[in-house]
């Protein structure tokens, strides 16, 4: 049930901050609170659409491929407004993987060789002003490592993404 | 997911939004739709207000399979955020897109 698997949500400061749980539930629960954010920011539809594209794709493939089923992993997410800028941050304690480390998929050429699978950190990087990852420190009362991806969207006019 | 047949080619409506949830929904009646009926689809995105890599993925493997058995896939009518994703994702260079159903029609017939 997604209302589980958001944990706490709160706004202090104009910065929104998410605890979700280890569940692909978390997406929808988690994107209403963000969703209620954007709003308020007063952010242009094609922004929001980047930003709620972007917290599908990260926090998605932190629960597929960072967290083991079952487990009380955590995604920590805080998102706030800073010169010019969607900053979003997502924490998991989940596996140690730099998603910017792999390389992206080839571009689309031929329907018959096209990834289907991969696609969407390169999403992610595409729509994004720029990614950074980092990894270290613990949640509190925790013990693994974090992974923290930072990414960042511009909020003034939209310019088309760049084609892969 | 609405589907009708019109000029010989399968027609699908989709409505909603293509995310993780969305998709799961959908993909498998989505498929079982257009791959063995054994003709041409075109897919209305009018109503679709969110396209997630999921959605891609989807778009991709049906195509592929319809391609397969030597039939075409056409999107039209994308609205604003799902035609980002597709182009952001160059979906245009391995799946046919077009502005209007008949178009779109035009295309799945070529």
């Amino acid at each position: 049930m997604p209302a589980k698997l958001l944990r706490a949500a709160a706004v202090d400061g104009g910065v929104l901050t998410m605890v979700l749980g280890n569940g692909l539930g978390a997406i929808a629960a988690g994107r209403v609170a963000l969703a209620a954010c954007c709003d308020a920011w007063g952010l242009s539809p094609a922004v929001v659409n980047r930003i709620e594209v972007i917290f599908e794709e990260v926090v998605a493939n932190i629960v597929r491929h960072g967290f083991a089923p079952g487990y009380a992993q955590e995604i920590h997410v805080a998102a706030q407004l800073a010169d010019g800028f969607a900053v979003l941050r997502f924490e998991d304690d989940g596996v140690a993987f730099d998603p910017l480390a792999v390389a992206p998929p080839a571009p689309f050429t031929s329907l018959a060789e096209a990834a289907v699978g991969g696609l969407g950190i390169p999403m992610v990087r595409r729509l994004a002003s720029d990614v950074v990852y980092a990894a270290g420190g613990c949640f509190d009362g925790g013990f693994r490592p974090v992974n923290r991806l930072t990414v960042r969207v511009a909020t003034g006019a939209i310019s088309p993404a760049p084609p892969s | 997911m609405q589907v009708t047949t019109i000029e010989g080619i399968t027609r699908v409506v989709l409505d909603g939004r293509l995310d993780t949830d969305g998709v799961n929904a959908i993909e498998l009646s989505f498929t079982a739709t257009i791959v063995p009926a054994g003709r041409p689809a075109i897919v209305d995105l009018g109503a679709v207000t969110f396209l997630a890599s999921l959605g891609v993925r989807m778009f991709i493997s049906t195509a592929r399979a319809a391609a397969g058995r030597g039939n075409t896939l056409v999107l039209f009518k994308a609205t604003p955020p799902v035609a980002e994703i597709i182009d952001t994702m160059g979906l245009g260079e391995i799946i046919a897109i077009a502005g209007t159903e008949d178009e779109a029609i035009a295309l799945a017939k070529a």
